[in-house]
């Protein structure tokens, strides 16, 4: 009895087990052919598929709650009152047609004709909401304009004003008209003060061109967030924009080097991956599909700017000379030749992006500005008390371009004779880092790469970055992210200040104001600017064509998904040029 | 018999308990605050101090991590016996339960038939190795080769030659994206066989390897002892006396069954990392990138219940299997 | 025979009591939790119980053969050396790891060029301004005459960062084999000197280790340790993997102590520890040593997984912190193969040398296996 029970139990097991073997062996021609349209939910010639943007599960398109939110929440559901294009320096009307400062208040004109997916009509009203949810709820993204002096804003019809008390935040509203989302009242107003902001909004009610698919479930396992076209969007009578795909699926990005796979492979269309050495697949690899938006060097736009981070109150770190050593000591082209293969550029001196070029004093970058100079790195070591301690230079694990980078540094260093090692914790990103070990030691952090100055239209956040005040709590967190090097300046900090209360139409103030803040920053080097990352972009001619491109004077739009691009930067115009390749 | 598994019970309940504590401190008395690292992805350079301690306070009471340890302690066990696990963190703010869900499937189906055939396949032929030279000198090499392979190594080799060379198999996410994920679609469910396939393969051979070289020396002992060669002094035929050298040996790799299923899970994690396969040892490596307390306790908690419940069903089928402790118990029970 | 039924002593749910002695049948009588620890086969549950585990890849067991009395390393020093000498098994294996040991140690002063820093970069910046790998033609970084073994996307020479990440390996390895050792035996020989209450709960807390999956929780503790060094890897690989040896050494002390010299030795009034230092180890010296084996491959092999998966030492270059890079860095796409399989087959080839020559030392120890 016992023998026919085992062996009862070991034939059924085995059988099970071949036949789970069996299963995909004998599906094999199947699963290899299922890439014809018979067979998918999604035609493939009427299906965009982007990748580069979503790291996790997708699932949530809460707007407010830009740690989480999927790809397309802003700009294909949510959409705000502007856009800003950084490639030729405009803001383009969005939901507003129109808006202007009288005095300390600012009038918005909501476009006519929009209608929320659920039918309604998008009207003052709803801005006016959107608005006022910064003084009822203090976690929404825009609650800072509380602090910075907004009262409140009234709508009439489609008019909606917007009151400031004197002077008002020129730039943090500015920040907010093209950045933030115009939200359906009717849904926001119903959820709870935490829902607002961290609920998953699963099914949204959205403005913008595109709508969810529906019927998709969320968990990890999902691979792809997929939307349709939104018949009744606003932009195609408005503005005559229209998407010539019916969907548009965003793969969740694992890691590079499957993204590259499926790239390759023309599984994705549109990649948003750091894709190392892409400019020498297209270009040796025979790779002809391929488009960049440079066609040649440095075939990326730029998308912020990475700095050697420092934890100034630390020695040696809080001595100036040392600072300008390692800032010397460091070739650039080590880093965008060697690990990135030309991809991107050396940042200049003071790091704000090309597309700010404009306010960059070149008379204070020529007066104390610094090169690579190892000769007078070491000479400036000298004078800087290091004694050879050595330090650590730390990357989040698995962000393989940086992890390469602080090994050159590393090196660039130990030839003048600093001893840094480069680490890479398993964090979330670059902001543990600095609390990183032990969150009641400030002291905790050597030098780290940080690119959180993202892209902006105005230079006062890459400065309020570097210099606002406080200094946050022992492991940086009230700093939100703000003045990570713990870099005490007053006087640059109240230019800085200044700056925002100054009208952006004000440019002679505005520059006069920048120049003295770049010349603080070059004397005291409280961050080192070393490259620019690129807005990584590669598109597969194989599906679809007229990707984004410098060469095509009509087809000059931002080429990236990422959040804080789609949504507030000309993404979407982007997509609306792609036509069938075939 | 009841005596006995009541013991037993109570035992995997301390066992439980303990596990479940460590679970719950573990992430907690180290240093690092999810809340914080979770906001630095949206704070922009507009956020002030006073904008941020408002969302502090929002998310810390959202995630519940606003009481003292004690009570977070109690909402744990509660949330366990309730199946409420908190919120993801890291992915998407999805309930810890929905998130371990989604991902359980894939691990499960990846690592019970690797286990299973490889236990089976692997005692069968190491049980055979043991009595035919050719084969002998055949399998126990090759077998020492797999198990001496190291997993990332196999796991690489594999996805190399069959994906990335020969591209019989896909390399790299759990089903094609061209579908959505439905277990009622049979499209969809050949697509994840299809990529099923490596990253099982890889994790049946390292263990294959291992069970047939146990299973062979068991069996080659077993030939050695007194009662094998009484048996055979008595005129048993050869097939009989290898029977019960087979039965014999079967127990200890059936109680080491038990022991390697940590193990084989950790072997996993590896299989899933390089065919970027969307099971549960993927989730939380990204769980810990993120400082995702509740992912990361969730998922420990899951796979700490399974490895308590296969050892409770590998203890009946011990019991089952083995003529003398079932006959034991009969006899304590009467 | 003397049972000692705790009432945790099956709790292990693992360890569903040995208890076979000689034959079947002999023991119907026995409770499973009232299993002695067991002689014969009961010592393979613990080696059966690692069979196919990658953590503790099981050699043949090593066996301590009962009613035999134990070989002592000292007194047949003469035979042994004459049996391992002509171990063809033994002679292979122990070639093996000498070439890797020697290249380990030798090596990094011989390698052809100086650059192994890290093996992502070869910790060098880039003479040629580009990214080796694409330099000039295209694929250029093949295995070559310069370049035995290729290079990696940064120009760095494949052969060299090998012969500079053996060391860590081997570090690793003998670290965590030390620790779990030391663990291990010292639980061990506790428990199954002491028995009673105190054996029970270290049995409970043997048995709630194992289900402890080591990866994970490294993965949650290594996500929170600023600084990984091969100390650390070493700890945390020894403080989990452990249990298999603290249970075959607390069976075999369970054996030994009933045994007539360790009563002698009992009469003549020695202390418990001095007992299972001077009596009872040196009698299990040969199956110790070969558990130390074991342990070694096995930690070599968990610190490669470790290492490949990120939760490594940082400052250093490892087997598996190669085969990370070469996963991070598109290897597998850009068809570059001898960035990943060389460091692999080494770490396999070292591990299966290991395994030969237990297997080898087994058949030295235990005249009953060797071949006639």
């Amino acid at each position: 009895m016992v023998k026919s029970m085992r062996s009862a139990v070991v034939r059924s097991v085995t059988v099970f087990t071949a036949a789970a073997l069996a299963v995909p062996l004998l599906s094999f021609t199947p699963a290899g052919a299922s890439k014809t349209p018979s067979d998918t939910t999604f035609p493939r010639n009427e299906t965009l598929y982007t990748s580069g943007t979503l790291w996790g599960s997708p699932g949530n398109f809460n707007p407010l709650d830009a740690g989480a939110r999927d790809t397309g929440t802003m700009g294909l559901l949510y959409e705000p009152l502007f856009l800003y294009d950084p490639i030729h320096g405009k803001y383009i009307p969005w939901l507003a047609t129109s808006g202007s400062w009288s005095g300390s208040n600012y009038t918005i004109h909501v476009r006519n004709g929009v209608k929320w997916s659920d039918g309604s009509a998008l009207t003052g009203a709803d801005v006016a909401y959107t608005i006022n949810l910064a003084k009822t709820n203090p976690a929404v993204p825009w609650s800072n304009l509380v602090q910075v002096g907004l009262k409140g804003a009234t709508a009439a019809g489609n008019t909606v004003t917007v009151h400031f008390s004197s002077p008002p935040p020129y730039t943090a509203w500015q920040n907010f008209l093209w950045n933030q989302p115009v939200l359906p009242a009717a849904v926001w107003s119903k959820m709870s003060a935490t829902d607002q902001v961290s609920g998953t909004n699963q099914a949204p009610v959205s403005s913008g061109p595109m709508v969810l698919v529906p019927g998709q479930t969320w968990s990890s396992s999902t691979q792809q967030t997929c939307y349709q076209d939104n018949p009744n969007w606003w932009g195609t009578s408005q503005l005559g924009l229209s998407f010539h795909f019916k969907y548009l699926c965003d793969v969740v990005n694992w890691s590079n080097n499957i993204g590259l796979t499926a790239f390759l492979q023309g599984n994705y269309d549109w990649s948003n991956n750091f894709l190392p050495g892409i400019n020498v697949l297209m270009k040796v690899g025979g790779y002809k599909q391929i488009k960049t938006y440079y066609p040649t060097v440095p075939y990326m736009l730029s998308a912020n700017t990475a700095w050697l981070e420092m934890n100034t109150q630390k020695a040696p770190m809080n001595n100036v000379w040392f600072r300008k050593a390692v800032a010397e000591a460091i070739n650039p082209s080590g880093i965008t030749q060697g690990v990135y293969a030309g991809i991107v550029q050396a940042a200049n001196p003071v790091g704000l992006l090309p597309n700010l070029s404009s306010w960059v004093d070149q008379s204070v970058v020529a007066k104390y500005g610094f090169s690579y100079n190892p000769a007078q790195a070491k000479a400036d070591l000298a004078k800087s008390g290091y004694k050879g301690q050595s330090l650590t230079i730390a990357v989040p694990n698995g962000w393989t371009d940086w992890m390469a980078a602080i090994q050159v540094i590393a090196a660039d260093l130990d030839s003048i004779g600093i001893k840094v090692h480069p680490v890479y914790p398993r964090v979330g990103g670059v902001i543990p880092l600095t609390g990183m070990g032990n969150s009641s030691s400030y002291t905790a952090f050597d030098m780290i790469i940080d690119n959180n100055a993202g892209p902006d239209s105005t230079p006062w956040s890459y400065f309020n970055r570097i210099y606002a005040l406080p200094i946050g709590g022992k492991s940086n967190e009230e700093a939100a992210g703000l003045n990570l090097e713990r870099f005490s300046d007053p006087t640059a900090f109240n230019l800085v200040k200044k700056a925002a209360v100054t009208p952006l139409s004000n440019t002679a103030a505005l520059k006069s104001i920048y120049s003295q803040i770049e010349a603080r920053f070059l004397q005291d080097l409280p961050e080192i600017p070393l490259w620019y990352n690129g807005a990584w972009f590669q598109g597969n001619t194989t599906y679809w064509k007229d990707y984004p491109s410098a060469s095509n004077p009509n087809d000059q739009y931002t080429p990236v998904m990422w959040g804080g691009w789609l949504g507030a930067m000309t993404t979407v115009y982007a997509l609306a040029q792609l036509r069938p390749a075939a | 018999m009841r005596r006995y598994f009541a013991r037993k019970i109570g035992i995997y309940i301390v066992a439980f308990w303990f596990a479940g504590t460590v679970d719950f401190l573990v992430p907690r008395l180290m240093p690092g605050d999810p809340v914080q690292s979770y906001l630095s992805n949206f704070i922009g350079a507009n956020t002030t101090v006073t904008q941020y301690r408002a969302m502090y306070s929002a998310f810390a009471k959202a995630f519940g991590l606003n009481v003292p340890l004690w009570d977070q302690y109690w909402h744990f066990w509660d949330g366990v016996l309730h199946g409420h696990m908190g919120i993801s963190i890291s992915q998407s703010s999805l309930p810890v339960t929905s998130v371990i869900r989604g991902a359980a499937i894939y691990s499960l189906i990846l690592l019970v038939p690797a286990i299973v055939l490889a236990y089976v396949l692997g005692n069968r032929i190491g049980a055979m190795a043991a009595r035919r030279k050719v084969l002998d000198n055949t399998v126990l090499p090759i077998g020492y080769l797999f198990q001496a392979s190291p997993y990332p190594w196999l796991a690489l080799a594999v996805a190399f030659y069959l994906g990335a060379v020969a591209h019989w198999f896909p390399i790299g996410s759990g089903y094609a994206q061209n579908l959505l994920p439905s277990w009622t679609n049979w499209h969809f469910i050949v697509s994840v066989m299809y990529h099923w396939f490596l990253p099982f393969l890889t994790v049946f051979l390292v263990s294959f390897g291992g069970w047939a070289i146990g299973m062979r020396s068991l069996v080659i002992y077993e030939l050695e002892t007194d009662y094998a060669r009484y048996l055979r002094a008595l005129g048993a035929s050869q097939r009989l006396v290898r029977r019960y050298a087979y039965r014999n040996a079967a127990l200890p790799q059936l109680s080491g069954l038990a022991i390697q299923l940590g193990t084989v899970i950790g072997g996993n994690v590896v299989a899933e990392v390089v065919f970027q396969y969307p099971g549960l040892g993927h989730l939380i490596l990204q769980a810990a990138d993120s400082q995702d307390y509740f992912l990361l306790m969730g998922i420990f908690l899951f796979i700490i219940i399974g490895v308590l419940v296969a050892n409770f069903v590998i203890d009946i089928a011990y019991v089952m299997i083995d003529p003398r402790t079932r006959l034991a118990m009969q006899g304590a029970q009467a | 025979m003397s049972a000692n039924p705790g009432p945790a002593r099956a709790a292990g749910s693992s360890t569903p009591a040995p208890v076979a002695t000689g034959s079947p049948g002999e023991e119907l009588d026995e409770l499973p939790s009232a299993a002695p620890a067991p002689q014969g086969p009961g010592e393979r549950l613990e080696k059966g119980a690692l069979a196919g585990a990658q953590a503790a890849p099981v050699a043949p067991t090593p066996t301590l053969a009962a009613g035999a009395p134990a070989v002592r390393l000292g007194r047949q020093r003469w035979e042994f050396l004459h049996y391992a000498l002509r171990n063809r098994k033994l002679v292979f294996g122990f070639s093996v790891e000498l070439v890797f040991v020697l290249a380990a140690i030798f090596g990094p002063l011989a390698a052809p060029y100086s650059s192994a820093g890290d093996s992502s970069s070869a910790g060098v910046p880039l003479k040629d301004q580009c990214a080796a790998f694409f330099c000039a033609s295209g694929m250029t970084t093949h295995p070559s005459a310069h370049h035995l073994l290729g290079m990696t996307y940064f120009g760095g020479d494949v052969l060299s960062i090998m012969l500079y990440s053996l060391r860590e390996t081997y570090l690793v390895g003998f670290l965590g084999a030390l620790f779990a050792g030391i663990i291990g035996l010292a639980l061990g020989f506790t428990a199954g000197w002491r028995g009673g209450w105190l054996d029970d709960i270290l049995q409970l807390f043997t048995n709630v280790v194992i289900t402890m999956p080591a990866l994970v929780l490294l993965i949650v503790i290594g996500a929170y340790v600023k600084i990984h060094s091969p100390l650390f890897e070493g700890i945390f690989i020894g403080a989990t993997s452990w249990p298999w040896v603290a249970r075959a050494v607390r069976a075999q002390t369970f054996t030994l102590r009933e045994r007539d010299f360790v009563d002698l030795a009992r009469l003549s009034g020695k202390g418990g520890v001095s007992i299972v230092l001077k009596d009872i180890a040196p009698n299990m010296a040969s199956y110790l040593f070969l558990v130390f084996i074991l342990l070694f491959s096995s930690s070599m092999l968990l610190s490669v997984s470790y290492d490949f998966l990120g939760l490594g030492p940082t400052n250093v270059v490892s087997l598996g912190d190669m085969m990370n890079s070469a996963m991070l860095w598109s290897a597998l796409n850009l068809k570059a193969w001898w960035w990943f399989i060389p460091p692999g087959a080494a770490m396999a080839l070292i591990v299966f040398g290991l395994l030969i020559s237990n297997i080898g030392l087994d058949e030295v120890f235990n005249p009953k296996l060797r071949e006639s």
